[in-house]
């Protein structure tokens, strides 16, 4: 048997090598496909690992001091592990692309993308199996720091205004973090545990004779700080720059995996409240915030005129969404929407790359008549558009409607039709920019296109939320805990 | 206080006043020498600068009238009431306890009102824009001293100077305990004399530039008996500002509450004399500032002298 | 109150009002040298918190921090500067006189938080340490709001920290060690990234001023 603690190094040895090998391979394409590999059998170990967490025969594995997985968590892990895996695939054929077209960087720099990866899936594999508030935050700084690298990558004069914002506002929200952190490890000093401590289990448990002031501060912070990585309302003025400016894959990891991350952090820490006795106030501010973020979202995506600024501002939308299920207490449908979320927003990101690439331009003024000058990525798109905005028979219809069900179970009747309005008016938003580009003559000149490579992955993708659709029992995640 | 004792005050008050401040000058113009490994002139130099001024002839511009004599000796005049009103050493006459602070503040008022004047009145170009730089200058510090100042009244109950800088505890029991205050305010009190007395950083006292000059600017147009007086008016006014500050600097050490006249006599004139080293210091290893940027260089005085007033708050 | 104050009381405040010093100054070498010395204190009161401390791995910590964010990190910036060739500030939206002195009176209101801020009353003899490090959070915010250089925003982001260790100090007697040295080290790789960072500024923007950074809006 494996004694627990090698676990720590187990679940992240294969990222960890690759990352600092990357440096060691002479040819950059074989750096790619290498990359890729290995991330695929990294899936599958990490399932494996975890497979008495996910089957629910265990609630909760404990490594080591200060580490421990529960089975939110052991999704989590699989979940942003399958999301790098597909993106690091589809980026072999993009840069491919790209080289083959004499634009962007030259190979050389393609080792410091896949070490900047792997080092960047090792903070968040850490993150989701932190246990001690301090572990956590130094894990989710660490993908900030490692993000950064992605998104300055083509070093042209608008990645570099988009890494500067997104260092200095994600730096600063989570140097408040940090306060919240150390706030709470006060309340804990001054409550029930002699020496105060750092760990969530330690918390949860003595919940009730934590100083309840000072516990209240530190979520508002850390509230605030976490909120700010993963694009809650007042400070995500660095998502859109951030994602547009990253290279396709870039984006889709940070779209795909990084909200997932900053949320687990929110719900980790929120789970300390959950369990003390005033709970309930405390919930509301996360509900409204979440709402607040939703109705931003849906109003700033009616005008939009880049390709992957707008799907940034969906991301902003399903945070919001998140946040609300965080709000209400869902750990499952959390989950579940994130789930839904990240496959259809990576496989768009894939798909707006590629024909970013294949037309030259970004603005959706200029794109026009997809659907006839490409048409299996055409029909991906429009696949994948009604896979995020909540189609039925995708998942992502799936987990909205539990999400407003179980919303409406609990009485909160307002928010559900504000949410349902907010919804609807980002669906009409999407599908009318979306149609805009896929019908029509084309007006941009498309080069290029090379169908069948291009399209595995997105393809993988949109069954995989097609089978969320159709073949998940909804209680299941309901009751996921 | 006794009669004699009074009469006492008095008579060395005045001999201080008389003879320190030429010997301040000298100080300052001795260090920097040697610090520009120069021999320097000798200690006793602006002592006979002064009585060479009286005994040569005048130049006087014929644009000029009646106010520019007169200003001259209303300045001097001026500045000799606030050496004596002022509590610049630890000794002093009697009617000293009764000045009050504000008092203090508006007669530098008046004495820069007169030398302004008297800049304005020889209608030359660079008396217009010294004095219009004086002027500004002026604005920017009041805040400085006002404030160290008036914090320290708010702490003692009283706004007369002469208490506050009195050494009994039975007058100023709170301001005992608090040498951070007593701190602030002298530093906030020196910075603020630099600026006023146009020494470095903020203005070069040796230069007769035009792109330079503040206070020389003003006083460009005196010759003879008049240069004599301002010349005079100027370092006794060094003089009261540098032992204003020491002063506070004196109080911040708790011994010398409880010492006797004599040792605090003599630590009042070492501190004048340090302060000066200190400005003669400052003038060998700074640069002056640009004009744009002499108003940062007074926002840290002003900002010490806010530090005190926080302070003088959170006591009461 | 201020006659009876512990070492790291006084040692915490002074720290403070080091930063605030710096608010003062557009010179950007004058700038460094007070903030080294204000994280050298805030290293120092750490060592005096809880009177000396008395296991030796217990002095690890601040004297790391001295050492690496107190002069490394402005050798460090002083090393960018040379290379993008800034001496002075590009701008400030607010003059530097009127920053120092909103900064001298974010004391003041820091002082009047600290006491009424229902959470924080708790720790009874946390007061002036609170105080300190929420005068040091708004300075920090202050640097960061006004001064259109990069590396001014890079050092405002520093003292926001220190602020935050001094909280973390007063509040609960220092945080599990490998927890600090974390966060130390994920505080200086951000700061190595933004000093880097500048200096691609300056190649490809042929100025440092952050806010002409607009190009991307929508």
């Amino acid at each position: 048997m494996v004694p627990s603690y090698l676990y720590l190094v187990l679940l992240v040895m294969i990222p960890l090598i690759v990352g600092f090998g990357s440096f060691f391979i002479p040819n950059a394409r074989s750096c790619r496909q290498f990359s890729a590999i290995f991330l695929w059998v990294q899936l599958a170990l990490v399932a494996f690992l975890l497979r008495s967490l996910l089957s629910g025969d265990v609630t909760v594995m404990n490594f080591y001091l200060g580490f421990s997985a529960d089975r939110i968590s052991a999704f989590f892990i699989v979940l942003v592990t399958f999301m790098m895996a597909c993106a690091t695939t589809h980026a072999d054929y993009f840069f491919a692309t790209e080289e083959a077209q004499n634009i962007g960087m030259p190979g050389r720099s393609h080792r410091k993308f896949y070490a900047a990866t792997n080092l960047f899936l090792v903070a968040m594999t850490y993150v989701f199996i932190c246990d001690s508030l301090g572990y956590l935050w130094i894990s989710v700084e660490a993908t900030t720091l490692t993000s950064a690298y992605l998104v300055y990558y083509d070093k042209t004069k608008n990645s570099l205004e988009a890494t500067w914002k997104y260092l200095m506002i994600c730096t600063v929200a989570i140097g408040f973090a940090l306060l919240g952190t150390v706030f709470i490890f006060a309340s804990s000093q001054n409550g029930a545990i002699p020496g105060g401590s750092l760990y969530i289990s330690d918390l949860i448990a003595h919940a009730d004779q934590l100083n309840f002031p000072l516990l209240k501060l530190g979520f508002m912070f850390c509230l605030i700080g976490y909120g700010t990585k993963a694009g809650v309302f007042p400070l995500y003025s660095w998502m859109p720059d951030a994602y547009s400016e990253a290279p396709a894959p870039a984006s889709a990891m940070l779209a795909g995996a990084l909200i997932n991350v900053s949320l687990f952090a929110i719900w980790r820490v929120k789970q300390i409240i959950a369990a003390s006795a005033m709970h309930s106030l405390i919930e509301q501010t996360v509900t409204i915030m979440g709402v607040i973020t939703i109705i931003a979202g849906s109003l700033l995506l009616i005008r939009q005129q880049s390709f992957k600024r707008m799907w940034a501002y969906s991301s902003i939308e399903n945070t919001g969404l998140m946040l609300v299920a965080i709000g209400m207490n869902f750990g499952g449908l959390f989950l579940l929407h994130a789930i839904n979320h990240s496959f259809a927003k990576v496989t768009l990101f894939l798909v707006s790359g590629d024909i970013i690439h294949a037309s030259g331009t970004k603005k959706l003024g200029h794109l026009q008549g997809v659907l006839k000058a490409c048409p299996l990525w055409g029909v991906l798109l429009a696949l994948a558009t009604f896979a995020l905005t909540g189609c039925p028979p995708f998942g992502s219809f799936l987990s909205e409607m539990t999400l407003l069900l179980a919303m409406a179970d609990a009485g909160r009747f307002a928010l559900v039709a504000i949410l349902v309005i907010a919804i609807g008016v980002s669906f009409v938003a999407i599908c009318v920019h979306v149609g805009r580009i896929l019908f029509g003559g084309p007006k941009a000149k498309f080069s290029a296109y090379k169908p069948v490579r291009a399209s595995v992955i997105p393809a993988i993708l949109i069954c995989c939320s097609l089978a969320m659709g159709t073949l998940v029992n909804s209680n299941f995640w309901i009751n996921l805990k | 206080m006794s009669a004699a004792t009074n009469y006492v005050a008095f008579i060395l008050t005045a001999l201080t006043a008389l003879l320190l401040p030429p010997l301040l000058l000298a100080t300052i113009r001795k260090t920097k020498a040697r610090m520009q490994n120069r021999l320097g002139t000798r200690l006793f130099q602006p002592y006979y600068d002064l009585l060479k001024f009286l005994a040569k002839a005048e130049t006087v511009s014929s644009t000029t009238s009646w106010v520019f004599r007169s200003t001259a000796v209303a300045n001097l005049v001026t500045v000799i009431l606030i050496a004596f009103l002022t509590p610049w050493l630890s000794y002093g006459p009697h009617f000293r306890d009764a000045s009050d602070l504000f008092l203090i503040v508006y007669l530098f008022g008046l004495a820069r009102f007169m030398t302004v004047l008297a800049a304005l009145d020889a209608g030359s170009v660079f008396g217009g824009f010294g004095a219009s730089r004086e002027v500004t200058l002026a604005l920017l510090i009041e805040p400085g001293v006002v404030l160290a100042l008036a914090s320290l009244a708010c702490v003692a109950h009283t706004s007369s100077l002469g208490s506050i800088m009195s050494y009994s505890l039975v007058d100023n029991p709170v301001l005992y305990t608090q040498p951070i205050m007593w701190l602030l305010a002298g530093s906030g009190l020196f910075l603020a004399s630099v600026a006023e007395l146009s020494r470095m950083p903020v203005d070069d006292p040796t230069t007769h530039l035009e792109l330079t000059m503040v206070h020389e600017a003003m006083i460009l147009e005196n010759s003879g008996r008049n240069l004599a007086l301002t010349e005079y008016t100027h370092v006794l006014k060094m003089a009261v500002l540098l032992g204003l500050s020491g002063q506070c600097f004196l109080h911040s050490v708790a011994d010398l509450w409880s010492a006797n006249d004599l040792v605090r006599g003599a630590a009042s004139i070492a501190i004048i004399f340090a302060l000066t080293l200190v400005i003669a210091l400052m003038e060998s290893l700074i640069v002056k500032l640009q004009w744009r940027k002499v108003p940062e260089f007074i926002s840290y005085a002003v900002g010490m002298s806010l530090l005190c007033f926080l302070i003088a708050v959170g006591v009461r | 109150m201020i006659a009876n104050l512990d070492a790291y009381q006084i040692l915490a405040i002074s720290a403070a009002v080091m930063a605030m010093l710096m608010l003062g100054t557009t010179h950007l070498k004058g700038g460094l040298s007070f903030y080294m010395v204000h994280t050298i204190l805030v290293a120092a009161q750490a060592v005096f918190m809880g009177g000396m401390r008395t296991q030796l791995h217990e002095y690890l910590v601040p004297i790391l921090y001295a050492g690496f964010k107190g002069v490394g990190v402005p050798i460090f910036l002083t090393y960018v500067m040379k290379k993008i060739e800034v001496d002075d500030d590009a701008g400030t939206y607010l003059p530097p006189p009127l920053c120092l002195h909103i900064g001298i009176l974010m004391l003041g209101v820091s002082y009047l938080l600290a006491s009424h801020m229902p959470g924080l009353v708790a720790a009874s003899d946390a007061h002036i340490g609170a105080m300190a490090a929420m005068s040091m959070l708004f300075t920090g915010m202050l640097l960061m709001l006004t001064r259109k250089l990069a590396i001014s925003q890079l050092i405002g982001f520093l003292v926001m920290e220190n602020g935050i260790y001094v909280f973390a100090c007063s509040h609960t007697h220092g945080m599990p060690m490998l927890v600090e040295m974390g966060i130390l080290l994920d505080v200086l790789v951000g700061v190595i990234a933004a000093g880097l960072l500048s200096n691609s500024i300056k190649r490809s923007f042929e100025h440092i001023d952050v806010t002409k950074l607009t190009d991307l809006k929508g």
